[in-house]
């Protein structure tokens, strides 16, 4: 079992508070990444749950037992450090037996652990070499072996993959994933890289400022983002947003206006809007595409195009100033400098209010 | 050897001598001596009889006149090689001599007694070691004790030193507490008193423990030194938390993460205190002088001082002991040196 809760943590150094009134509910067996620029407070939280630093206010609970003053070895949980944290004074089969031994586990049956731990994630072969003789990506597998011995009830991960070459990263992922699957254990992870988070989380709780902006799925995430920031945060590249206007209001349908003529309806419940208030368009680069027919439509000119292979990023800058990316399918031949123009369709845009939220959707 | 030559006759200028090689040996050679000369100088006078150490000039290599038994005498006597009236040169046993006139004898004709004036002798000399002055003081004098106590007071403060100076630093590289910075600040600043300021302070302290006369009272107050904790935290303090952490949620006690991680990863430092503590301890004279009375407890540099009488000082034990006393000192830096060097680079200390 690996459920935890988390209930109105507060933590603060002196006066300066880095957690406001975290609010989480973690289900067994689930795999939540917390995603966040850096100083979000995503690692304070993290070491929070470990035990390893203590909540100024609020209660921890695993399988519904509050843990909030237990200490970190007595919580039944693993940690997978950012720098790998691996004794360099110790052979990767003492790495792996130490927190073992200190707990008076039987010699057997720590030997039997550390074989099937060391064949799962297959670094049988350097058990008895010291950390400083191996590569990244070893230490890495060691340091998720370290954790994994012990049998916790949930894994913590710290930017697991943030020391580790591109490639390297990918591959990691998949077998952090794949290992997530077979152990079906609770992971909790914290990464400011969202394509890490995108492809691993079941749930994805991006935070800012020591705040939860969003909880859900990535696709969620992604689909309806519920303010400026996690818009701007999920998905590359970034989303365009465009200041516009309302200019109508309703309960079914909002319709708003923006510089260039651009004028369009967008499903959503307006009725608490006033026309005439500021508002922001989210429209996501791969919705974007060359061409004039389509809900909505500008002329820009190009100031870089990026040739990808399979598909073109476009930086071009509109009419009246405003930066625009989008990513055009396939090879596209527009130069720099050269006049373009855009469509979108209504169905695809996303509109935030003057204080940043999502608009709610349609009324039925 | 090829190499060796190689290196040796490597000059700046390619083939031809450029000033600076001249320079540089110049300077190399002046320095062997400046800093061999005096250690040299010291081994060589340790194997000196006393007669020799107090001749003028100074020979470099120990000398003795040779001697020999000559028939008719009981003692040995010393042979000469004499320029004879009619120019010839001729070794000579001298029996006895008068004023400036020696009498002579010839070893194969020792009936006749040849008259010598003193200026046409030179004494028939050769190397020789006098062992003596290393064998007397270590058989005959307490010196083998001596030794002994010199070797327990060193280990075991160099063993407590290690200990709680790591236990301290530990403490205050590792552990936020109100005031750690204080604590730090005052126990460098005890750098700045010297052992002469706190001597009689110390001395009552010892004293009224009962610890007076004895080896304990001089290592234990020597044990705690803000160099160590310093050098220590300083080193402690690269060690990075995330392993502390990572031992904390492996169940580890704090006085297991001490000792299984700390301990092992601060080697090197710890390496360096060692070394420190070991001279240290060793060349202490100021202190044992003042604690110890009874002779079988002195350390080596309080027995040397015993040979320094006030009427007569006895040069050759006082040198070969003191060869004896550098030994260790000589072996811990021929073994360590490279430790000393990252030391001393590493705290900024000496």
């Amino acid at each position: 079992m690996g459920q935890i809760t988390l209930s109105d943590i507060q933590r603060a150094y002196g006066n300066v508070k880095v957690l406001h009134d975290i609010n989480l509910d973690i289900a067994d067996g689930e795999f939540v990444v917390l995603v966040g620029p850096s100083g979000c407070g995503k690692s304070t939280l993290l070491r929070l749950l470990s035990g390893l630093d203590k909540p100024t206010a609020g209660r921890i609970e695993i399988d519904g037992k509050d843990v909030t003053q237990v200490s970190a070895a007595d919580r039944g949980l693993a940690m997978v450090f950012q720098s790998y944290a691996l004794y360099p004074h110790m052979s990767v089969r003492q790495n792996l037996a130490f927190g073992l031994e200190n707990i008076q586990m039987p010699k057997a049956e720590i030997a039997e652990r550390i074989t099937e731990a060391a064949r799962m994630l297959e670094i049988t072969d350097y058990l008895d070499r010291r950390p400083g003789q191996l590569s990244g990506g070893q230490k890495q597998r060691v340091a998720i072996g370290r954790a994994v011995v012990r049998n916790p009830t949930a894994f913590l991960l710290d930017e697991p993959l943030s020391n580790l070459d591109a490639e390297l990263r990918i591959s990691t992922r998949a077998e952090i994933s794949a290992l997530h699957d077979r152990l079906k254990t609770t992971m909790i992870y914290v990464t400011h890289d969202q394509v890490e988070a995108m492809t691993l989380a079941d749930r994805i709780v991006v935070m800012r400022a020591g705040r939860i902006e969003q909880v859900g799925r990535p696709l969620d995430l992604y689909n309806t983002p519920a303010n400026l920031f996690v818009a701007g945060f999920i998905g590359a590249p970034r989303m365009n947003l465009l200041p516009v206007k309302i200019a109508e209001a309703g309960p079914q349908s909002v319709r708003v206006e923006g510089a260039g003529g651009l004028s369009i309806m967008v499903a959503a419940d307006g009725s608490a809007l006033q026309p005439g208030t500021d508002a922001t368009l989210g429209i996501r680069p791969h919705d974007i595409r060359t061409g004039t027919g389509g809900d909505g439509s500008f002329t820009a000119t190009v100031d870089l195009m990026e040739a990808l292979g399979p598909e073109t990023v476009a930086h071009a800058t509109t009419d009246d100033g405003q930066k625009i990316l989008a990513v055009l399918n396939g090879q596209d031949t527009t130069k720099a400098g050269d006049g373009i123009s855009f469509a979108f369709d209504a169905g695809r845009t996303h509109l935030f209010d003057a204080e940043g939220q999502r608009l709610p959707p349609p009324r039925t | 050897m090829s190499r060796v030559a190689e290196f040796l006759t490597r000059r700046r200028g390619g083939s031809g001598w450029d000033w600076t090689d001249i320079f540089t040996w110049v300077w190399l050679i002046a320095g062997i001596f400046v800093m061999f000369g005096p250690a040299v100088w010291l081994v060589l006078s340790s194997f000196k009889t006393p007669a020799a150490l107090a001749e003028f000039p100074p020979t470099v290599l120990p000398m003795a006149t040779e001697q020999v038994m000559v028939e008719g005498y009981d003692n040995p006597l010393e042979l000469y090689s004499v320029s004879m009236p009619d120019g010839s040169e001729q070794v000579l046993a001298q029996v006895r001599r008068v004023g400036t006139i020696a009498q002579m004898v010839d070893p194969d004709a020792p009936d006749e007694i040849v008259k010598v004036n003193i200026a046409e002798r030179t004494p028939q000399r050769r190397v020789a070691f006098a062992t003596e002055n290393y064998v007397v003081p270590l058989e005959q004098n307490d010196f083998l004790l001596y030794l002994r106590n010199s070797v327990f007071v060193t280990v075991m403060a160099t063993i407590i030193t290690l200990l709680t100076n790591s236990m301290a630093a530990f403490a205050l590289s590792k552990y936020r507490f109100r005031g750690r910075d204080g604590v730090m600040l005052l126990i460098v600043a005890t750098l700045m008193v010297p052992l002469s300021v706190i001597l009689v302070p110390l001395y009552s302290v010892v004293n009224a423990v009962g610890l007076f006369d004895s080896l304990w009272g001089v290592i234990l107050p020597t044990v705690a030194t803000p160099t160590g904790v310093f050098l220590l935290r300083q080193y402690m303090l690269t060690i990075p938390d995330e392993l502390l952490d990572a031992a904390r949620m492996d169940h580890a006690s704090e006085w297991q993460i001490y000792w299984r991680i700390i301990l092992p990863l601060a080697a090197p430092a710890l390496a360096v205190l060692a070394i420190f503590s070991i001279v240290w301890r060793w060349n202490d004279f100021l202190w044992p002088l003042v604690v110890l009375s009874r002779k079988e407890l002195y350390t080596l540099q309080v027995g040397l001082n015993t040979y320094a009488g006030e009427l007569n000082v006895q040069w050759h034990y006082i040198l070969a002991m003191t060869v004896v006393t550098m030994i260790p000192v000589v072996l811990v830096f021929v073994f360590l040196q490279r430790y000393i060097t990252a030391g001393i680079a590493g705290s900024g200390l000496k």
